[in-house]
């Protein structure tokens, strides 16, 4: 499947090494809608590790937003269990901050107010004085290249600001978990490409392993899943299983160079003939 | 139809301006002022109203102070009701639109007087408070109640699902969610049913002071309604009854502009 | 405000709670004050409601009102939907009317009882006008709004089919409008409704708005609330009427079941 594995240079020890931060143990989802029940999850069983940028692929409908939002707390497991770091996952919080696909910005609240929402009016605030909450949001919209903006509305901004804005909210929450539910799918491809190399950069991926933050991410794009992830879940659909995990052993940091290696491509093409043929029949069901 | 007619059959949505006098728009008041000028001066009667006559109606209303002193005392009645109607109104809808259980509870009163018009409920008012400002004001208040508890209602209810949920993924208990998402997400709506509260109204003033006015023959409630009434019953002053028309026209826009000027200022982040 | 599958107690029992403790509330406050002219108890409206249904009074003020109601709602639509489609169709005629439309229709209806009873005098002519002129400017305007949302897509897809003006307007934009029309309808005979009470309780020998106000000098509260109950049903299920046409005749509009 891929050629040579190369080491990520940052890493002295591979990904496996790390604890492990989510564990998803026979996870199911089934939703009872008036007559007929739709299995969305089937036997959903996976590892994420600390530090681990995780992607999940696969067709429409199979299920990666269940999973996620499983994940999220927003929606409980029919069967098996959900943890993080051992401890069951009941409901939202902060500590699994959530980025949604349409970015969800509060319209009333400019830039900065929507950075600073979660630390002024939820438990990630909490212990912050004013002055500190500054600061934080600060540091986050200038990460995130904003620095200037802070004053406009989302009605204001471009596509690819809003996603930055998105990312900071979520990051100002400094949450241990990031999950993000296809933020980039509204962009045009341009932008996207761009936004990819600043979330990588965001992430830290120029920073040694252990101050990175575990991501789980959920795409269509598999070019994108490849470019990002250090491991790609593939799920099917009907029911929504995993069908493999890929690891992606591409060097770290990654960036356009990236894309000409010979292993992307190969890579790319092996996680499509997993899903092809079932995104074949949603076209044509 | 014939070619040209088919040539400026504008496709709905199109943007070509067309020959585009600016002035047009004049043409047909000006064509039924001249109109109803020439008419009258033709029919001969002295009471017809026309528009000279009523243009010398209105300086007269005007400097005597009347027209002023009567829109003040309507308008003092209609805002008195429209603050009751809001402060009762806008809570309860809140409430209401948050909470399934609070809706499914209240909404069977809110649905049954709602077909019930404030007008026909002035009788009831003036069994009940007499013929003074107080039964005027339950009235506005009535009538301004339904449209903002309504609109109220929809606005808290069609809140976007994911900006909630982006909330409870912030940590954010139910209360907090709905002081800091629920109720500015739903200003616009709000605002819209402040609007159209304010404009059912001021015609609700209108018509109560009217009906007053021809059952209590003239009495202390003034205002613009009642002064219309007594130019018709009593000096037959058809002149000056239309300065008044035109007088409730005129409020009736002021008012309208005035929300929303307020509500822009509410909601500075809302596009132009 | 989780969706807790199955409620607790199904809506029409909730609807009869509701109104059984307002029932019994308005009971004790009228059992309170006492004053048969002031608060009427349930039992007493009741009463009178029945004694009117039983010698016809009642059929025949509703029946009249009703009947200016489809008049002049029949009246305004004959005027305002053609006129609107045009309107939304022409851009040059939408400017030359509209602002004459713009600038009556803050006047609103009750504002001509006045002039229109000195025209008109007190009798069946005045609610007839009055009730035309105030449902003739939702009607209008909404059949405009309603021809300006037709999608533009839908109007090049059937460009580009070759298909000719008139075809469009009469097989895409009317039906593609017509949603929005039944709303503007709804709309029209909500206006009517309330300006035919004040316009019969100010000028008209009959109907339901005089019986409301004759009552009332007669101080016989309870005969009051039921003309009152009934003006409010009548109201509720004229509108309802139209929301079932429109379901019917247009079953792809969601608009049309939302709540206006």
């Amino acid at each position: 499947m891929t050629g040579a594995k190369m080491r990520d240079r940052h890493a002295p020890d591979p990904l496996s090494a790390h604890p492990v931060k989510l564990r998803l143990d026979g996870v199911g989802k089934r939703f009872d809608t008036g007559a007929a029940a739709t299995v969305a999850v089937s036997d959903f069983t996976l590892d994420v590790r600390q530090g681990e940028f995780l992607v999940i692929v696969g067709p429409s409908g199979c299920g990666k937003t269940t999973v996620l939002n499983v994940l999220a707390g927003l929606e409980q497991p029919t069967t098996g269990s959900v943890t993080i770091d051992g401890r069951s996952i009941r409901g939202p919080g902060p500590d699994r901050g959530v980025m949604f696909q349409d970015y969800a910005l509060f319209p009333w609240h400019t830039v900065w107010g929507n950075v600073e929402f979660g630390l002024r009016h939820g438990p990630a605030g909490e212990g912050l004085d004013a002055t500190a909450r500054q600061k934080r949001v600060r540091s986050y919209v200038d990460l995130v290249g904003l620095g200037g903006a802070e004053t406009k509305y989302p009605h204001q901004l471009s596509g690819g600001m809003r996603q930055r804005v998105a990312l900071a909210r979520l990051m100002a929450n400094e949450p241990e978990v990031l999950l993000m539910d296809e933020p980039l799918a509204a962009l045009d491809a341009q932008t996207r490409l761009i936004l990819q190399d600043e979330l990588l950069r965001i992430w830290g991926q120029d920073r040694p392993a252990t101050e990175r933050r575990t991501v789980v991410f959920i795409t269509h794009a598999i070019d994108e899943a490849v470019f990002l992830a250090d491991r790609v879940a593939v799920m099917t659909t009907h029911p929504g299983r995993l069908k493999a995990v890929i690891d992606v052993e591409l060097p770290r940091p990654r960036g356009d160079a990236t894309r000409a290696l010979p292993q992307f491509p190969s890579l790319c093409q092996h996680i499509w003939s997993l899903i092809r043929d079932e995104a074949y029949r949603a076209t044509v069901t | 139809m014939s070619a040209t007619a088919i040539r400026d059959l504008r496709v709905p949505g199109d943007r070509t301006p067309g020959h585009a006098w600016p002035w047009r728009g004049l043409l047909l008041p000006l064509a039924l002022v001249v109109l109803w000028q020439v008419w009258g001066m033709v029919s001969g009667n002295v009471r017809t109203p026309l528009p000279t006559r009523v243009l010398a109606a209105a300086g007269a209303l005007i400097a005597s102070g009347d027209l002023f002193s009567g829109i003040t005392q309507s308008l003092g009645r209609v805002f008195a009701g429209f603050a009751v109607a809001s402060l009762i109104a806008i809570p309860l809808g809140l409430a209401m639109g948050a909470s399934r259980a609070v809706e499914r509870n209240v909404d069977p009163l809110v649905e049954s007087f709602r077909p019930i018009a404030a007008i026909a409920i002035l009788p009831l008012a003036i069994l009940w408070l007499g013929t003074g400002t107080a039964a005027a004001v339950m009235i506005v208040a009535y009538a301004a109640f339904f449209p903002i508890v309504i609109n109220t209602i929809a606005g808290a209810k069609r809140v976007d699902p994911t900006l909630l949920r982006a909330a409870a993924t912030m940590g954010l208990g139910k209360l907090k969610t709905l002081r800091t998402v629920v109720v500015p997400a739903a200003l616009p709506a709000i605002g819209v049913g402040l609007r159209i509260g304010m404009g059912v109204a001021w015609t609700a003033i209108v018509a109560a002071e009217l009906a007053v006015g021809a059952k209590a023959g003239g009495g202390a409630t003034g205002g613009i309604g009642q002064m219309m009434f007594v130019y018709y019953a009593y000096s037959i002053e058809l002149n000056r009854i239309v300065v008044c028309m035109i007088a409730v026209g005129l409020v009736a826009l002021a008012l309208d502009r005035l929300i929303r000027l307020g509500m822009r200022l509410l909601m500075p982040w809302l596009p132009r | 405000m989780t969706a807790k599958a199955g409620a607790r107690l199904p809506t029409p029992l909730v609807y009869l709670r509701t109104m059984a403790v307002f029932i019994v509330v308005w009971a004790l406050v009228a059992r309170w004050t006492g004053n048969v002219a002031l608060l009427p108890s349930p039992l007493a409206v009741i009463d009178a409601l029945v004694d009117l249904v039983r010698d016809m009074e009642l059929f025949v003020h509703a029946g009249i009102s009703f009947g200016r109601m489809l008049i002049s709602v029949t009246l305004a639509s004959a005027l305002a939907i053609p006129l609107g489609l045009l309107m939304g169709l022409s851009r040059t005629l939408d400017a030359v009317v509209d602002p004459t439309i713009e600038v009556l229709r803050p006047i609103s209806g009750i504002a001509w009882i006045p002039l229109a009873l000195f025209i008109f005098g007190i009798g069946n002519a005045l609610p007839v006008f009055i009730m035309t002129y105030t449902a003739f400017f939702p009607i209008v305007l909404g059949t405009v709004a309603g021809v300006r949302s037709v999608d533009r897509r839908l109007i090049d897809a059937a460009r580009t089919m070759g298909v000719s003006y008139r075809t469009i307007i009469t097989r895409v934009v009317v039906p593609a409008a017509l949603p929005s029309l039944l709303v503007a309808l709804r709309l029209g005979l909500a206006s009517s409704w309330t300006a035919v009470v004040a316009a019969e309780l100010i000028g008209a020998p009959s109907g339901l708005g005089y019986a409301v106000e004759w009552y009332r000098e007669l101080l016989m509260t309870p005969q009051v609330m039921s003309f009152i109950a009934v003006i409010g049903l009548l109201g509720y299920v004229s509108d309802r009427a139209v929301r079932a046409l429109a379901t019917r005749f247009t079953p792809w509009a969601v608009e049309t079941r939302a709540d206006a």
